[in-house]
């Protein structure tokens, strides 16, 4: 279907995204094709309903916070520089950029492990204060337990989770004592496609 | 001598030691009294014979003078001979690594496979001198049907499954691609040294040095797990190297068939050739499925056991034994039949079988598995005194060098290749300790044992023992230094968390659904759809009761509280309460600050009445989940017999004295679980 000389020059602000996100043309093109098949009415901007027909995100429990997640707050469409710019926290860590980001000229990417950990705790973080209170939480475990439980039992859950993780005792998780919590779990591995390499 | 108890710790190494010289000289001695007897047991069967025929004739003749008086006291040995002679032999096994382990110096620098070793070659020595004739030798029947499999059934039913499958496409690619290159690099090369004149060895053809590669080529479980799980490296590389030795034995199954068979005839064709790819893939996968059938057949007839708890160990045990057995008979993998029945049945049984089946389980398992470790080393030692030797100079150090070299070379090469394809990439200091790890063990011994006689099998057998004893003793006591000198990660202890459990499937389901938006079909995808079938379908049938319906994260929510609580009553006497307790609620509370009342409710009493009704639905099905594997720890069991009602009294009248100065109502949820737990027992 084309050259990917002449499907790059489809994409708006090419260049621009690669040296952002740090995926290659291929990748691009690929992640705009895949664009482009989700845009059912090729309007060149996804909506909520282009995501509920991918029919396996239904069935996951956690996927209309998947969904909400690409749309930025406020906005009904999302863009696909917006699309790759998400999908770019799934990128695998590339240790040697990660070094020379280190000079402090560029910001850390997006597929750094505190970007990665901060794209998964604003999952949680639904009103975006920054913390994850206990209503949060359990809207989550309710969520992914699926009806199979008890009131109490999740409410024993959420009772010890946030005591294990809250340190500074102001009965919420912030993104700290969420960071701490994990720190055990390789991020890097866990948090990556291969796809997106 | 002041106090009788101090004093036994100061005594008992040299005691033990002296014990254990005594009972040497008493086995050998009894050892040697059986080849006595062996010889002089048949003339006793016949002189009784002969006696009562001659009886009657003295009977007739000098009647009351010749009649034997009624023996008071008897000495039958051959009729226990055979159990008599093996108990010992265990006995002796036993009290040897009983003996290492008091004495603490030595265990701290040479691992105890190298001992163990030592021991078997005095053992053997003596025997040799003593009588004359030959020690035991470890006979390869009794290897692969009795003492490899538990130490494989240990393995494979406690195996971590997310490392093992996280990492399979490295394992496989080391243990398959790795150990054709180890086979095919050490047999051609030997056949050159073969070439060389002067050396002797020029009736050593092609055929037979590949045959010898193959059999030196296979790193070996059993070496792998006695040498590494003394020095705890991380999980990674623990499960990489130990990985690759369980998946290398479809490999060498094969090839050593297909050279066995066609050093006879001289020449393999490129048909045979084809034919030994098509044997591998048959063997393993076939392997594979014969232990999956089983471990199907297990997991559901555990589902049946609630009316007989007492025999529930025993279909564990059964089933994968047969799963063994079975594939031994078609010539497939023994071994991945076994690891894939433990595998397969250990999720579906541990729902279904009562804490003391699951207790009775792991100890059993960890206890075969130790005594047959200590038995296949000691046997190696009194093998190495016994066999007939043929030490050929060029033969062996070419072997003992093709060896190291091969691996470090197949290592090198195969990661390059594998980093392409990996998201963590393996470093140099990873490599090293992988090539370093790959210790060749008694399946080698006992392969080569089952050649036909000849005097190449005899050079064949001083090579692959010599090979072993490089490799046990240099690299197995030079590891550990060289792991610390590295600064190789280590293995991290953790406890369980409940946030790491419940951020890790919410990571899971994430990644799910990034993959389903990028339309990639990729590993969370198809783990997800098998969650999913294993869910629906396959617990309905495999899985008794409502258990069967359990979210994965209620059950590990509940083994978590027991696990807390069950600690605390343990360890409730002793200071350590508050540094257990804070790993549940206290670690919010630092000693320097005054303890802050929490603005939450305190515990309703239909709360209580759930938690009660949790723990008491699940003492009988939960268990503590064995976090960092490591042969010789077992956890406390407080089922056990010695924590006595009075021990326990004692432990909740201090606990109860700690917990009054925290106002944490959490704190006495746990204190008011651990009451429960003590009326419960």
């Amino acid at each position: 279907m084309g050259s990917s000389s002449s499907n790059m020059d489809h994409i708006p602000d090419a260049q621009h995204l690669m040296q952002e996100t740090g995926f290659s043309a291929a990748h691009l093109v690929r992640l705009y094709e895949r664009f482009d098949f989700l845009d059912k009415d090729d309007r060149g901007e996804l909506r909520l309903d282009d995501f509920e027909a991918v029919s396996e995100l239904a069935m996951n429990p956690i996927g209309d916070r998947i969904i909400r997640a690409f749309f930025s707050p406020g906005r009904e469409t999302v863009d696909f520089p917006s699309f790759v710019r998400i999908l770019a926290h799934f990128r695998p860590t590339d240790t040697n950029r990660t070094r020379n980001g280190r000079n402090g000229a560029q910001p850390e990417p997006a597929n750094s492990r505190t970007n990665k950990l901060k794209f998964a705790f604003q999952l949680y973080d639904q009103d975006r204060d920054g913390k994850i209170s206990r209503e949060e939480l359990l809207q989550v475990l309710r969520a992914m337990l699926e009806m199979q439980v008890t009131e109490e039992q999740l409410q024993s859950i959420a009772e010890r989770a946030i005591q294990e993780a809250d340190l500074d005792l102001d009965d919420t998780i912030s993104f700290d004592e969420f960071k701490k919590s994990l720190e055990k779990v390789d991020i890097e591995h866990k948090m990556s496609i291969r796809f997106l390499e | 001598m002041a106090d009788p108890r101090p004093a036994r710790s100061r005594f008992s190494p040299r005691l033990t030691a002296a014990f254990l010289c005594v009972f040497l000289l008493v086995f050998l001695r009894c050892a040697s009294a059986s080849r006595d007897v062996v010889s002089g047991s048949n003339e006793t069967w016949i002189r009784p014979a002969r006696s009562t025929q001659e009886d009657p004739h003295d009977h007739h003749g000098n009647s009351t003078e010749h009649k034997k008086a009624f023996p008071v006291l008897a000495f039958n040995f051959e009729h226990v001979r055979k159990p008599f002679e093996i108990s010992m032999w265990i006995l002796l096994a036993l009290l040897m690594k009983l003996g290492f382990h008091i004495i603490p110096r030595i265990s701290h620098v040479v691992p105890e496979s190298c001992l163990l070793i030592v021991v078997g070659l005095l053992v053997g020595g003596t025997i040799k001198a003593v009588e004359g004739t030959n020690a035991p030798v470890l006979d390869s029947k009794l290897f692969f049907l009795y003492l490899l499999p538990p130490i494989i059934l240990d393995a494979g039913y406690f195996l971590p499954i997310r490392p093992f499958t996280e990492n399979l496409g490295t394992i496989l690619v080391f243990a398959v691609l790795g150990t054709l290159w180890n086979v095919f690099f050490i047999g051609g090369t030997m056949f050159a040294v073969c070439q060389i004149d002067g050396a002797g060895l020029a009736d050593v053809d092609l055929l037979s040095c590949l045959l010898f590669g193959s059999i030196i080529s296979a790193v070996d479980p059993v070496a792998v797990l006695a040498v590494f799980e003394e020095i705890h490296i991380n999980e990674l590389l623990h499960i990489l190297v130990f990985g690759e030795s369980l998946l290398n034995d479809a490999v060498t199954v094969v090839l050593y068939h297909l050279f066995k068979e066609f050093s006879h005839e001289g020449s393999v064709s490129v048909g045979d050739a084809l034919l030994g790819v098509v044997c591998f893939f048959v063997v393993s996968l076939g392997g594979i499925l014969v232990g999956f059938i089983y471990g199907i057949l297990g997991a559901f007839t555990s589902r049946f056991t609630s009316h007989t708890r007492v025999i529930e160990p025993l279909f564990v045990f059964l089933y994968s034994y047969m799963a063994y057995l079975s594939a031994e008979v078609f010539h497939l993998s023994g071994i991945m039949s076994l690891i894939a029945c433990g595998v397969i049945m250990r999720p579906y049984v541990e729902a279904n079988i009562s804490h003391k089946s699951y207790t009775t389980v792991k100890y059993f398992l960890k206890m075969w598995s130790s005594v047959s470790e200590t038995l296949i080393f000691i046997f190696l030692g009194v093998s190495t005194v016994a066999g007939p030797h043929d030490w050929n100079w060029t033969f062996v150090v070419f072997t003992v060098f093709l060896c190291l070299v091969s691996r470090v070379l197949g290592v090198i090469g195969l990661t390059s290749i594998i980093n392409k394809f990996r998201i963590v990439k393996l470093t140099k200091k990873d490599q090293f300790i992988v090539a370093y790890g790959g210790l060749r063990g008694a399946i080698a011994f006992s392969l080569g044992f089952l050649l036909t006689d000849s005097k190449m099998k005899h050079m064949f057998l001083t090579a692959i023992i010599t090979v072993i004893f490089f490799t046990v003793f240099v690299q197995g006591m030079t590891i550990r230094p060289l792991v610390e000198l590295l600064a190789v990660k280590r293995k991290k202890e953790s406890k369980g968390s409940i946030n790491e459990e419940i951020h890790t499937q919410f990571l899971d389901h994430l990644l799910t659904g990034i993959e389903d938006v990028c339309g990639h079909y990729g590993h969370h995808h198809w783990k997800d759809k098998l969650n999913r079938f294993n869910k629906k379908y396959v617990k309905k049938w495999l899985i008794a009761g409502e258990r069967s319906t359990e979210p994965q994260l209620i059950s590990f929510y509940n083994k978590l509280e027991l696990k807390q609580a069950m600690m605390l009553v343990e360890s409730g006497s002793t200071s350590k309460l508050p540094s257990v307790m804070s790993s549940v609620s206290m670690q919010n509370i630092q000693p320097r600050e005054p303890p802050r009342r929490r603005a939450m409710p305190s515990i309703s009493k239909s709360r209580e009445e759930e938690i009660r009704k949790l723990l008491r639905a699940n003492l009988q099905n939960t268990r503590q989940r064995l976090r960092s594997y490591s042969r010789h720890d077992l956890m406390i069991d407080p089922f056990e017999d010695n924590v006595s009602e009075v021990h326990l009294r004692k432990q909740r009248v201090e606990m109860g004295r700690r917990v009054s100065f925290c106002t944490d109502s959490s704190s006495r949820n746990i204190h008011k679980l651990s009451l429960y737990y003590d009326k419960v027992i």
